[in-house]
């Protein structure tokens, strides 16, 4: 699904991933865990396209290099970000946000656009699944939205573009228990032997939920130990601190 | 074109006029040669220079209106509307039929002489050759049943042409009236239309006027609005008159009356070589008025927009309450906006605020909606859309709205 060699980013002269290695195959989760400023956030805006890093080494997904790949074609082949922030867009409904770009990732499928009363019928579904309450999907895209719906809204529209690859950055940060219930829901709900996950989280609390194959930590641009889920549980008692 | 002269014989032709008329209009077209066209010397023209726009745009200039006959007027489809349809400013033909016309008077241009003083040479030019437009007043606790959409059309053969009309509106007490103003363009030539209108609303009437473009145009446009508004009125005026070669509309608002509305809001999309300007003058003139002002620019490459607006409140006009925002998006490096808000205040008890800002469009924002699969032009015209959007959606008729929407999108992306 997706291989990353040797990975290294810098911004504005500063470098930041500095050769990480990272193989997730069809429906393994793989949780990344790390300390403020290790890369995490970086890894996740590098992997959506994200403009203004410098790049070097090997980023493929499905076999093929995303060097050359768009922003918006890596979500036509079904990258998905959740954001850490997601940003408030005044003046867009959020439901016909959601219809042109379920649509535009369609198109590039070459699979039939849905119209408007089977959009609205699967939002439907998708957001009683999650226990949404639907009404926030008539306001402006994440404006006014508590930090939690934002977060629900970005876990919402990933079940309606039913991506291949979900990168979750961050966000189970912010969140009630409530809250986090729904977002691991949304994640479990999803999970097969095709679909992979890289959720990226400061704190282990996310994985009681959601139970990663792998947990990677990364520190200071690079992947410095890999386990299974409890390594987590190591962490949360010892800190980032003895893993270096 | 350097000098741009009229012959007082011009006002000789102009139809069925008495000596106290012609005397009027020969004094105001003596102070129109005097200044000449406005420029960039005089405050109020600091950000577009009319004088040198002209000569650059101009090889010559003719006074003399038009007059033309239309085999076929091209009405709206979209919703059932009484029309009034100017053709050149001239008032071409009026249907009333969805109302009780014993209501309501409609007459050519406003032949009034009563005007205040003025140090504008636009206007001294208009009060000179003016003549033809529409006086259109209802009469009182008559409310409209359905919109009036005002056709302004202008036909193909007006090149070069200065058109001068003058127009009045007059709502009495407990009237309600909505109007689109609706431009239509045949003509590929450039031309000038210079209007002047009078807007007086007595007490409890109610005046909604949506300014909208059917097309781009080459004409340049100055319009000069004084609107009075006496108490318990409401005035709300959209501007939608995107795609003009120059537009220039100055809009002067007095509130004589004591909890008198006023609201201008625009949403404007420039494209390149367009320039609009929007001057208010707002008049607190009595307690306990408001007064809110939202402009929102656009602007794409070349393109220019400014914003004059000018908050008077005066020494007894306590508890106003008003309120000026204007926002520019820019779209390119080459694209400017112009903003100058002022307030005057002589009343200590207001609430008055104002604020201005430009920026271009977020990235963060376009990375965000590019991840969910949509084009970096498609985000980039869905936060543009998003950001004119807030005022398209206060107006409150959803056949209204979309017609609105429909237009100002065809404007903006010529489908």
């Amino acid at each position: 699904m997706l291989e990353i060699k040797n990975l290294k980013a810098s911004i504005n002269e500063r470098s930041i991933l500095k050769g990480l290695n990272l193989h997730i195959k069809p429906g393994e989760l793989h949780a990344i865990m790390g300390p403020n400023g290790s890369g995490k956030s970086t890894l996740a805006n590098v992997l959506s396209g994200k403009k203004g890093y410098e790049i070097t080494g090997e980023i493929n997904f499905e076999g093929e290099s995303l060097k050359a790949v768009s922003v918006e074609e890596r979500a036509q082949k079904g990258i998905f970000l959740a954001f850490q922030y997601p940003l408030e867009i005044p003046g867009v409904n959020t439901n016909n946000f959601l219809k042109t770009s379920l649509n535009s990732i369609l198109k590039a499928k070459g699979k039939k656009e849905l119209d408007t009363l089977s959009f609205l019928k699967l939002v439907k579904e998708k957001s009683s699944e999650l226990g949404i309450d639907e009404k926030i999907l008539s306001r402006q895209l994440n404006v006014g939205f508590s930090g939690g719906e934002k977060k629900k809204n970005e876990i919402l529209q990933m079940k309606i573009l039913d991506p291949n690859l979900s990168i979750l950055d961050e966000t189970d940060s912010g969140l009630d228990i409530d809250a986090l219930k729904i977002i691991a829901k949304g994640v479990n709900s999803s999970r097969d032997d095709k679909k992979s996950f890289l959720v990226i989280t400061h704190y282990q609390r996310l994985l009681e939920y959601i139970k990663p194959d792998f947990v990677h930590v990364l520190s200071d641009g690079k992947i410095v130990r890999t386990g299974c889920g409890e390594l987590a549980e190591e962490l949360e008692k010892t800190g980032y601190k003895k893993i270096n | 074109m350097e000098n741009f002269e009229i012959n007082s014989d011009q006002i000789d032709k102009i139809e069925k006029i008495t000596t106290k008329e012609k005397d009027f209009r020969v004094k105001n077209l003596k102070l129109f040669q005097a200044a000449g066209f406005p420029n960039k010397n005089l405050e109020d023209w600091k950000f577009s220079d009319f004088k040198n726009i002209i000569n650059n745009n101009f090889e010559e200039l003719k006074c003399k209106s038009h007059s033309e006959t239309i085999n076929k007027l091209d009405l709206i489809k979209d919703f059932e509307h009484n029309y009034i349809f100017l053709v050149n400013g001239n008032l071409y033909s009026n249907n009333f039929n969805y109302e009780d016309i014993n209501k309501i008077k409609i007459n050519s241009y406003d032949k009034s002489l009563e005007h205040q003083k003025t140090d504008n040479s636009l206007i001294h030019l208009n009060h000179a050759l003016a003549d033809n437009g529409f006086s259109l007043e209802v009469e009182k606790n008559y409310k409209f049943k359905k919109v009036l959409v005002i056709y302004n059309y202008f036909s193909k053969n007006i090149k070069n042409k200065i058109l001068n009309n003058k127009s009045k509106i007059k709502l009495n007490e407990n009237t309600e009236l909505h109007i689109i103003e609706y431009t239509i363009n045949e003509t590929h030539n450039k031309f000038i239309n210079n209007s002047y209108e009078n807007i007086y609303l007595c007490k409890n009437s109610k005046l909604r006027n949506i300014y909208l473009q059917k097309n781009k145009s080459e004409g340049f446009f100055y319009k000069f609005v004084k609107n009075q508004l006496s108490s318990n009125s409401n005035y709300l005026n959209f501007i939608f008159s995107s795609g003009l070669k120059f537009n220039k509309l100055d809009i002067e608002c007095d509130l004589i009356g004591e909890n008198a509305n006023c609201n201008i809001m625009s949403a404007l999309h420039l494209g390149k070589d367009e320039h609009q300007e929007i001057k208010t003058f707002i008049n607190h003139l009595q307690p306990n008025c408001k007064s809110y002002q939202k402009v929102k620019n656009v602007l794409s490459s070349e393109s220019r927009g400014v914003f004059q607006g000018k908050i008077f409140v005066k020494d007894i006009a306590q508890k106003t309450d008003a309120y000026q925002l204007s926002k520019a998006l820019l779209l390119n490096d080459n694209a400017e906006f112009n903003s100058k808000p002022e307030l005057e205040i002589y009343a200590d008890d207001v609430k008055c605020s104002h604020g201005s800002a430009s920026g271009s469009i977020d990235e963060d924002s376009l990375h965000y909606l590019m991840t969910r699969g949509l084009t970096r032009e498609n985000s980039s015209k869905l936060l543009v859309k998003g950001f004119l959007n807030e005022i398209i959606e206060i107006i409150k008729s959803p056949t209204i709205k979309k017609f609105v929407e429909t237009k100002f999108e065809e404007q903006i992306y010529g489908h």
